[in-house]
């Protein structure tokens, strides 16, 4: 039987967001956007929702008088990740 | 404005963890610089030294001191290279730990060698007062074999860990001017701790600057 796949993480841009913080212990807000190719806005609201799922952290601070946002993975992120990536395989591999 | 969401099938999705997974892995690039002053600086201080035991003569101070003194820029390289870094990756902390003990254990060594040739040097002239001639042993002729010994390692670790051949092969010649030094005099232990910084730090500090500064130069030309 297929378990659902999580909706927070099934959407590319979420998706390639978790793939990136999941590889760094964390990242700039702008290296992100420059990585996934997306606007700051839609950025904004996607890294919003991860958040408020509990599986990033969102810091922000301030370098040089400019306004920093730094963004790393937390457990349940880690652990909603694996699962996911987990049930994509048995997808692919009944499929 | 939020884009509308793309509904993603199972390849793609774990198409798209691939592809993002590597894009981190090659978002570092390390400036270089810290490789080209360090290489430099014991380039130098080997080459000094060389020249004041060849042609006889001495520097008011010890040319080793520069080392000490490099620390200075090294403290402002690190800090400019800290605030550039928009990710922080695991292999980023483990390579600042490596160098970090690295230095440490240099210190420690010199710490070591001066305390040991503290106890020696007295006992040497003391037995060549007593015996008519000199022991034939030399306590400064295997202190360059500890040094290379050690720069081997931290160059060689990250030369595996960032997959950059230069540092490895470094490393690697390291290890080999290590043995080599135990079997020559101290002239040629300088000059192949000469050789050694050049082809461990000064030369793979200057490819990856280029690299550094192509890496930009590409960045730039995609944001235009």
């Amino acid at each position: 039987m297929f378990k659902d796949l999580d909706p927070i993480l099934h959407s590319q841009l979420r998706l390639a967001v978790m793939s990136l913080l999941i590889s760094v212990k964390e990242a700039e807000f702008t290296f992100i956007k420059e990585k996934t190719n997306s606007t700051a806005g839609n950025l904004s609201v996607q890294i919003q929702k991860l958040k408020d799922a509990g599986y990033i952290d969102v810091i922000k601070q301030f370098r040089d008088n400019y306004p920093l946002t730094v963004c790393k993975i937390t457990k349940d992120g880690v652990r909603a990740f694996e699962e996911y990536v987990g049930n994509l395989q048995s997808y692919l591999g009944k499929g | 404005m939020t884009q509308p969401e793309k509904k993603l099938t199972e390849k793609e999705s774990l198409d798209l963890i691939a592809m993002m997974i590597n894009k981190a892995k090659d978002s570092y690039h390390d400036t270089g610089i810290g490789a080209m002053m360090w290489g430099t600086v014991v380039a130098i201080c080997s080459l000094v030294k060389l020249a004041e035991l060849h042609f006889d003569f001495r520097l008011p101070f010890d040319i080793y001191w520069l080392t000490i003194l490099a620390i200075v820029p090294q403290i402002f390289i690190t800090i400019r290279e800290k605030k550039e870094r928009k990710v922080k990756t695991y292999d980023d902390i483990y390579m600042d730990y490596l160098w970090l003990a690295f230095g440490i254990s240099i210190f420690l060594m010199i710490f070591i060698t001066n305390s040991i040739f503290r106890v020696w040097e007295p006992v040497a002239i003391e037995y060549s007062q007593l015996a008519g001639h000199s022991s034939g042993f030399s306590f400064r002729e295997f202190i360059a074999p500890l040094f290379l010994l050690l720069y081997g390692i931290p160059t060689f670790v990250t030369g595996t860990a960032c997959k950059f051949k230069p540092m490895v092969l470094g490393g690697l010649l390291c290890w080999i001017c290590c043995i080599i030094t135990i079997y020559t005099t101290i002239k040629i232990d300088l000059l192949l701790t000469a050789f050694s910084a050049v082809f461990a730090w000064l030369i793979p500090g200057i490819i990856m600057e280029r690299d550094y500064r192509n890496a930009k130069k590409g960045l730039a030309a995609a944001n235009v």
